[in-house]
């Protein structure tokens, strides 16, 4: 089990780096740093969800509603900016109503025990929806210069989103293994049973994490919106699948319990990696979209295949 | 229902709330028609009322395929781009390559009843859970549909070929009654056949219904099989209803229209629970919104925020009165 372990843990940091040393010999300066920083800040978007999707994953939820929440809380923020509001203020209200409908989320599966992808799923298409309305499909962009230099510009040379990147895995990573927060959310999805015994409740516990993973979404739509200077109403459909795909390669168990961080967060590099050198090669985002599609059915199924056979071993050794 | 059959009758507010529950997808409807009629100007119009049976034949078709889907506890997400696929590949078929009708029709309900078997036998004997194995399948089917189009659109189809949705019988297009006859022969076959029962047992409950010798399996890969078949014929009446073969027709809003529809229906997302009477009344009760949003000349992009709304409500009001009391 141990050594399995290892394995599987020395596989996930050793496939990317095979991955991106063919890729780096197939395309000329793919592994320039120029181009390796610009893979970071792309893969950040997709990044920044991950670590909030990592959370719901693991208590046995999923996030569907990440496509809505890219659009419409930037959208908040931008029209605010154009309005005349301070950048800051502005921020802070894309970012409420993120947290806000994230807490939607959680009130639904916590207190009506609806099903997540569904509550989620609503809750996305009521932002998109509410994206589309707010000015009636029409993008926005021209936004102040300091916020435009949250998604451009760079800190001793290192672009602010890479680094914005960093601080959310380190905050990720610090509430899932340092803090009692981080080790309920990790028993509410493997062993649920414990946390009730402990007189834990359950429903607090999910108004966070889906909460947070709302925080997340806000966040990683600003940081796009920042990126491009631009909020398009449906900006955030293609960066659903990826998040998904990103915790889902990071060995994120879809069954609960299980799930880290940091390997999210590479599962977000190796997606970011793979969609610039398909880009690089000329390989069409649709042809992409099959290809990550059919992974993440895939890597499920292993995932499946390999804990029903844990599952059988440890039964059979007790 | 499975819970409300537990709690002890009598109480008359709590079997008030239960007969509303059962019929949860008639009072909106009734609600919604009634208001509309009240509120909205030249909705109760004759011409009006015909639009709306139109627009809810093609949702009506592919809303019985998903209301089954929900019925075993699952979700095909993979449903609107189904439609997408449908419908280019039916417009090649009959312009481009000058296929005969029946032809056509075969091949494109035939792939959509392939693309249902993968989903089906992909969550069943690849046991990924329903709706991140149809969320990948999406993403494939929308990728194939695109690279089948080469990026363009097929328009102004062959006479024959659009007859199939178009004719006009009574005052009303042939889709409509295509719809009908699609909803009578489900409602039979899950109210009123072996394999209804079947279905119902295995939502409430996959291990009391495996034990009790329910063919669970071929029950679960059967459902997504018929949904990608329905998927695919509404793709086709959706393409003879706008004359055009797209690849981007159907997706994410289409799916969750159905989705919406068959929740106000009083289908139970925990499975078990569902009628097609009950799904078709949904699909009316979101398309009386949809028509009163263009009616009073309001931005077509509140529908999507209203459909959200809406399933919500159906979603607490479901709740409240399926499980608890």
């Amino acid at each position: 089990m141990v050594i399995a372990h290892l394995a599987r843990r020395a596989a996930l940091f050793a496939l990317p780096l095979v991955l991106f040393l063919v890729m780096g010999s197939l395309i000329p300066h793919f592994l320039d740093v120029s181009n390796l920083l610009n893979v970071v800040r792309q893969s950040s978007i997709i990044g920044i969800c991950a670590v909030g999707m990592t959370y719901v994953i693991i208590i046995k939820g999923i996030d569907l509603s990440l496509a809505g929440l890219l659009a419409f809380c930037p959208m908040i923020s931008g029209m605010l900016m154009l309005a005349g509001v301070g950048t800051v203020p502005a921020i802070a209200a894309g970012l409420a109503a993120g947290i806000g409908m994230g807490l939607f989320n959680g009130l639904m599966v916590a207190t009506l025990a609806v099903p997540a992808f569904i509550t989620t799923l609503v809750v996305g298409q009521i932002a998109s929806g509410l994206a589309l309305i707010v000015n009636g499909g029409r993008s926005i962009g021209a936004f102040p210069a300091g916020f435009v230099f949250i998604g451009n510009g760079t800190l001793l040379g290192i672009p602010l989103s890479d680094l914005i990147l960093i601080c959310f895995l380190a905050l990720g990573f610090f509430i899932q293994r340092k803090t009692a927060l981080g080790n309920h959310i990790n028993a509410l999805g493997g062993h649920e049973s414990v946390l009730r015994q402990e007189g834990i409740s359950a429903s607090r516990l999910q108004f966070f994490v889906f909460g947070f993973s709302g925080f997340c979404a806000a966040v990683s739509g600003l940081l796009l919106s920042a990126q491009m200077d631009t909020v398009h109403p449906t900006q955030g459909d293609a960066y659903q699948l990826d998040a998904i795909a990103a915790c889902i390669i990071g060995g994120v168990d879809l069954a609960g319990g299980r799930g880290s961080i940091p390997m999210a967060v590479m599962g977000a590099l190796i997606i970011g990696g793979l969609r610039n050198a398909l880009d690089l090669l000329g390989v069409h985002p649709f042809i992409q979209n099959i290809f990550i599609g059919s992974v993440i059915i895939l890597i499920v199924f292993l995932g499946g295949v390999v804990r029903r056979r844990n599952e059988l071993a440890t039964r059979g050794t007790l | 229902m499975a819970k409300g059959a537990k709690r002890p009758f009598g109480a008359v507010p709590g079997r008030m709330a239960a007969w509303i529950g059962r019929h949860v997808s008639f009072f909106i409807f009734a609600v919604l028609a009634v208001l509309a009629t009240l509120c909205v100007r030249n909705f109760a119009a004759r011409d009006n009322l015909v639009i709306i049976l139109k627009q809810s034949a093609i949702p009506a078709v592919a809303c019985i395929g998903m209301t089954m889907v929900l019925m075993t506890g699952g979700i095909d997400l993979s449903l609107g781009y189904i439609v997408g696929l449908a419908s280019i590949i039916a417009g090649i078929l009959a312009k481009t390559l000058l296929l005969p009708v029946p032809e056509v029709v075969l091949a494109v309900l035939l792939v959509g009843a392939l693309i249902g078997l993968a989903n089906g036998l992909i969550t069943q004997y690849l046991r990924v859970p329903a709706f991140i194995a149809t969320l990948g399948s999406g993403y494939v089917i929308y990728g194939l549909a695109q690279i089948v189009s080469q990026g363009s659109i097929v328009n102004r189809l062959p006479k024959g070929f659009l007859a199939i949705g178009r004719t006009d019988v009574l005052g009303l297009p042939s889709a409509v009654f295509i719809a009908a006859g699609v909803a009578l022969g489900f409602h039979i076959l899950i109210s009123r056949a072996i394999f209804g029962r079947q279905l119902r047992a295995f939502g409430f409950s996959p291990k009391a219904a495996a034990l009790s010798g329910v063919p669970t399996a071929r029950i679960n890969v059967l459902v997504y099989a018929i949904s990608g078949t329905l998927a695919a014929l509404a793709g086709l009446l959706f393409t003879i209803r706008v004359n055009a073969a797209q690849p981007n027709m159907g997706g994410g809003v289409f799916t969750f229209e159905v989705v919406t529809a068959a929740i106000v229906g009083g289908t139970s997302l925990f499975g078990g629970i569902g009628s097609v009477a009950g799904s078709i009344l949904g699909v009316l009760s979101i398309k009386i919104i949809e028509n009163c949003i263009n009616l009073l000349g309001v931005s077509y992009h509140l529908y999507l925020a209203v459909q959200g709304a809406i399933i919500l409500v159906a979603i607490i009001v479901g709740n409240l009165t399926h499980h608890r009391a």
